[in-house]
């Protein structure tokens, strides 16, 4: 086969695997000449320049034209342009705040790990076929539990991976079992769509409210939600967040999750969001319950990776309301009423603001031990006025409040919601979605609050210095700007995420178009009123 | 001339946080140095603020709408036709005197904070100017997300001035009122962005919309059904009436206020507490008619609540700041009630309420910090007998009670009374309005609420400044350099205020007449007789001919204020009640 055919289509694909499996060929020498004494950087660097350089060939490249050879099972789509710029982003962040990781002499295979897990990303947007598209999933997730072992030398991290691992080894059968089931009841075939005996082709010819179908879908689901860390499957999140060292913490909010979203689009796609109410039904309690149960647990905790990481349980049910919404059937009609583009926006808006918030804590340390609980953090104003500047800002993002870009997230995601309007058949439930979801975010700014009064109004109690280096700092300062340049232009993201959302085809029948059909029925029921 | 009217109002929500830059980053570590740059930057955002005042009136600029300096600028929309939700800036006959009113407070306030505030200071200066910044924003917005952004960016620095350089309790003080705004605010963005949705599914413009401008014209349209505009209306209400404090969920103020540093105190009673009246008169009332005309008795009653209730708490207070603190419960009910009678003379009364009460309790916060600054205590039963220690203060005390009681001739005295006529004849329609909901049975009880102000507001004077002196030991405290009585620069804090609460109580005609257009125009057009309506569009057409002169001649209905004060005058308005019965615009 000659792969040089899918190299300009797939080139950053091709570079992040090269590079992932050239950062962990650097580490087996070094190794074996002088234990713990290569040149300590060397592996991080590589992979942050592996990363730039995939970044940059996919801005060279621009939006995949559509003519491009695809390698079987995989296709690329303006979907896959936005995972590209937005994960590979977020990944030199990511990169940049953890390189200083590990302590110990495993450095090439961390950075390795998260090179792959990057690719997983990318490969999971390129999906067009099932297989692909688990395997994807499970690239993004087996080389974190790898990760989250080997970020620091602690008994809590190594129970944190194997807790990790177990569960997500189960989550995995789950979602392959759903699978099966969807590979059964549309024709026998594995392909998601595009040719005319794709999965979708035989969703949209066939009544697909049967048992099988939702038997699969919630089977699959279930899988996602594991990787979303969504209600039921949340109980692993403050263990598995607190056991490595905050910057990976800050990793393990990002990967899975724009993982799993975008494999329930690709799945939730195959039905044009025609799937059985059953369905959405259980998205819409799964949603509800995931940012209610996420924000009133975070509320009880005291070490601030718990609450962040039950905070991460209430984002992913943000998050999943713009799943449920999907996307507008008005071609590229932006995050504000396209639930698809306001999830991909939020995703990547979420990935820097919580990765900045852990990073803070990373940056800190009490007597050699790291910083977790909420009396450390007291008093960070007075001692590190940058780093509690750069946490206020996350905080606040992570709140929905001006001047971040967390607002502009939130208004994506609600107006989104608000945007099906009540000739929607699910429409008036979204409504209630997503005044559960505005109910919530005022439950959350309880515990944010907490944290940014611990940093600013009171003394500082414990002694803690600032650890890491530049690079972490670096990473810090560009998680928190972001947060600001985002809201003051917010098209440099939403016009890419709203592109994205146009490669996923809504189902005329289903999501009729509002504005259209509003008019035509505006005529009878509006000048009811006569004095 | 253009460039300048164009850009003035991003100038004013600018300037401030300019100040706080330079502050920051260029005042060395003197604390002198840093206050008076705090100042410099407060003061050159009220002479801007000036400036603006009057391009206004002279008609300088864009107007849209009715809205003069208009600005728009690109934001969310990114290019994209069907999108509204942009940078867009424009005032008129209310927000300017509401700008006014920041504008001028808040360098009074950094000037009170000279002696007080010697921790922290840089970053003190820099929240109050931030907290201008955000509270002049609101002002100016005329795109609902804008006005949402800077509604809630308020709240960081003030949570920050009243976290950091409170009292005792200051951390609860701080959570309690960030989370109770939140909690109210959420459910607001709530009620907007299903509104802007509902605008964009059912308006005829296609373009989905988060302009003021473009969902007030939707709102008295018709074309939201009741039932709608009731759920729109509640979510709406829930910001703003935690913001006023309206009375049910108003716990939040006299904690924040008494732990609140001087100038937070201001700030907050001043204009911040405005914020929520402004929401009601800018986005509640005039978007959703028939939901404020379904809800009006609910709300006049949560506000006579709030009026009697407030006064009484006040008088059982023996901490002078709490005393403060629930008058303005007690007031802000009032402006209320005003809005709710839906009337020219009642939404006048509630806007000149909104500035006087800014004025006379900002005044009295004042006044007290200063007593606090010497006798380090604000309870009354350890304070007496202060006019013979400090007589100066004693006079600008009387004064800004008087004023606050409403006194004739005070300024106190034009709102309260505009409140009480609008909502006892809410039910009369020579004004040229329709029939508003509110009537004598609301007046009545409300009015005891005077009484009640006048008892506790002058008992408290005689307690603090009359009778044998008291003082607790070891005061009155002057080792931060303080005379025993208030010096030149406590004297230049208030002066300004009690000549304003003069000026404005002898002669608040220019104030109402610059008002009434705008009100007419933004609050109640949909309330106005038919007939009226055709002169206002006479009115307008004519405006149009001439470019943007807003301050065109008044229309009947501007008079219609003096009507009630000058029954001689009613026949003027016999032209709309010939016409008669109640005809809405749009049917």
């Amino acid at each position: 086969m000659d792969l040089s055919a899918y190299f300009p289509g797939f080139l950053p694909e091709f570079v992040m695997i090269i590079g992932a499996c050239a950062v962990l060929l650097l580490g087996a020498p070094a190794r074996a000449a002088v234990p713990g004494d290569m040149s300590k950087q060397t592996p991080g660097l590589l992979a942050i320049v592996v990363t730039l350089t995939s970044l940059f060939i996919t801005l060279w490249l621009g939006h995949p034209a559509g003519g491009e050879s695809c390698p079987p099972g995989l296709v690329a789509t303006d979907l896959l342009y936005y995972v590209r710029v937005g994960g590979l982003g977020v990944g030199v962040l990511i990169l940049l705040a953890n390189l200083h990781l590990p302590v110990a002499n495993e450095r090439a295979e961390f950075f390795s790990m998260i090179l792959f897990s990057l690719t997983g990303l990318l490969i999971t947007a390129a999906a067009n076929d099932l297989l692909v598209l688990f395997f994807a999933i499970e690239l993004v997730s087996v080389p974190t539990y790898i990760i989250v072992a080997l970020a620091r030398e602690d008994k809590r991290a190594s129970e944190a991976s194997v807790k990790y691992f177990f569960l997500g080894a189960m989550s995995a059968a789950i979602m392959v079992y759903g699978f099966s089931f969807l590979y059964g009841a549309l024709g026998g075939t594995t392909t998601l769509s595009g040719s005319g005996d794709s999965m979708a082709a035989v969703a949209s010819a066939t009544d697909t409210n049967n048992a099988i179908i939702i038997a699969g879908m919630l089977l699959s689901f279930a899988g996602i939600f594991f990787k979303l860390a969504a209600v039921p499957f949340h109980s692993y999140v403050a263990d598995v967040y607190e056991g490595p060292a905050s910057t990976v913490s800050g990793l393990l909010g990002f990967l899975p999750k724009f993982a799993g979203l975008i494999a329930g689009v690709k799945l939730l796609s195959v039905f044009a969001w025609d799937v059985p109410p059953q369905v959405l039904w259980v998205l819409w309690i799964v949603a509800a319950a995931t940012m209610t149960v996420g924000n009133t647990i975070a509320l009880l905790q005291r070490n601030v990776k718990r609450i962040l990481a039950y905070s991460s349980v209430a984002h992913s049910g943000y998050m999943l309301i713009g799943l449920i919404v999907g996307p507008s059937l008005l071609a590229g009609a932006g995050p504000m009423r396209d639930g698809v583009s306001a999830m991909l926006f939020y995703m990547v808006l979420y990935g820097a603001m919580n990765l900045g918030a852990f990073a803070v804590l990373g940056a800190l340390e009490k007597s050699g031990e790291s910083v977790e609980d909420i009396a450390d953090i007291e008093g960070l104003h007075q001692r590190h006025p940058g780093l509690a500047l750069a946490m206020a800002l996350c905080i606040f993002s992570l709140m929905g409040f001006p001047p971040t870009a967390g607002l502009l997230g939130k208004v994506y995601i609600f107006s989104s919601a608000f945007s099906v309007g009540s000739e929607h058949p699910f429409g008036g439930p979204l409504v209630v979605l997503a005044v559960i979801g505005v109910i919530n975010s005022a439950i959350g700014a309880a515990y944010y609050l907490r944290i940014i009064a611990a940093c600013y109004n009171r003394e500082p109690k414990s002694e803690t210095k600032i650890i890491g280096g530049a690079a972490l700092r670096l990473a810090i300062v560009a998680c928190s700007g972001l947060m600001l340049l985002l809201f003051i232009k917010p098209a440099l993201l939403s016009r890419d995420a709203k592109s994205a959302a146009a490669t996923v085809v809504a189902k005329d029948v289903h999501h009729t178009n509002v504005a259209v059909a509003a008019k035509n029925t505006a005529s009878e029921s509006s000048p009811t009123k006569t004095p | 001339m253009d460039f300048v009217s164009n850009w003035i109002l991003t100038a004013i929500i600018f300037m401030p946080i300019v100040g706080a830059a330079y502050v920051w980053f260029g005042s060395g570590s003197r604390v002198s140095q840093v206050r008076s740059n705090a100042m410099i930057g407060s003061m050159l955002t009220l002479l801007l603020v000036i400036c603006a005042a009057g391009m206004h009136s002279q008609g300088q600029g864009e107007t849209v709408d009715g809205y003069g300096l208009y600005h728009t600028s690109g934001w969310m929309a990114d290019g994209d036709n069907r999108i509204d939700v942009n940078y867009t800036l424009g005032i008129d006959g209310v927000s300017v005197w509401l700008l006014l009113l920041t504008g001028l407070l808040c360098p009074l306030a950094i000037w009170a904070s000279f002696s007080s505030i010697t921790n922290r200071a840089k970053e003190y200066y820099c929240l109050l100017l931030l907290l201008e910044s955000g509270m002049l924003g609101v002002f100016c917005s005329l795109d609902l997300l804008l006005f949402y952004v800077f509604f809630e960016f308020t709240l960081i620095p003030l949570f920050f001035l009243i976290g950091t350089w409170g009292g005792q309790e200051r951390a609860r003080a701080a959570t309690k009122f960030f989370l109770f705004t939140v909690a109210g605010s959420v459910l607001t963005f709530a009620g907007v962005l299903y509104l802007a949705f509902h605008q964009y599914s059912y308006g005829d413009t296609g373009v989905f919309s988060l302009n003021i401008p473009t969902l007030v014209r939707y709102g008295q349209s018709g074309l939201i059904p009741a039932g709608v505009q009731w759920w729109i209306f509640l979510g709406l209400v829930a910001g703003f009436a935690v913001k006023v404090p309206l009375f049910p969920v108003h716990t939040w103020l006299p904690l924040a206020h008494t732990e609140a540093p001087t100038a937070g105190s201001v700030l907050l009673a001043g204009v911040l507490l405005k914020l929520g009246t402004y929401g009601f008169i800018r986005l509640a009332l005039p978007i959703l008619p028939e939901g404020a005309e379904a809800f009006a008795h609910f709300m006049a009653v949560m506000a006579i609540a709030g009026v009697i209730y407030g006064a009484l708490a006040a008088w059982v207070q023996e901490d002078v700041k709490k005393l403060v603190a629930y008058s303005s419960v007690s007031h802000m009910g009032f402006c209320v009630l005003g809005m709710f009678s839906l009337k020219m003379a009642g939404m006048t009364g509630s806007v000149m309420y909104m500035v006087n009460h800014g004025l006379s309790t900002a005044a009295l916060f004042l006044v007290v910090g200063m007593i606090y600054e010497r006798y380090h205590t604000r309870d009354m039963n350890k304070l007496g007998g202060l006019a013979r220690q400090m007589p100066v203060m004693a006079v600008f005390l009387i004064i800004f009670t008087l004023s606050s009681i409403g006194l004739p001739g005070l300024n106190g005295f034009i709102g309260e009374m505009l409140v009480l006529i609008g909502t006892a004849a809410s039910t009369e329609t020579h004004d040229g309005l329709i029939a508003g909901p509110l009537g004598m049975a609301y007046a009545v009880p409300a009015a005891t609420g005077i009484v009640l102000g006048a008892i506790y507001m002058l008992w408290m004077c005689r307690r603090i400044l009359f009778g044998p002196v008291l003082e607790p030991p070891g005061t009155p405290d002057t080792s931060a350099g303080l005379p025993p009585d208030l010096s030149g620069r406590e004297i230049g804090i208030l002066a300004p205020i009690a000549v304003l609460c003069l000026v404005i109580g002898i002669w608040p005609k220019p104030m109402i007449d610059s008002m009434q257009p705008a009100i007419e125009e933004h609050i109640l057009a949909s309330r106005v007789m038919e007939k009226d309506i055709n002169v206002a569009h006479a009115d307008k057409a004519m405006k149009g001919q001439s470019v943007a002169s807003n301050t065109a001649p008044a229309s009947p209905q501007a008079d219609s204020m003096e009507v009630e004060s000058k029954p001689t005058e009613a026949q003027r308005f016999t032209g709309s009640q010939l016409v008669g019965s109640e005809v809405r615009h749009g049917s």
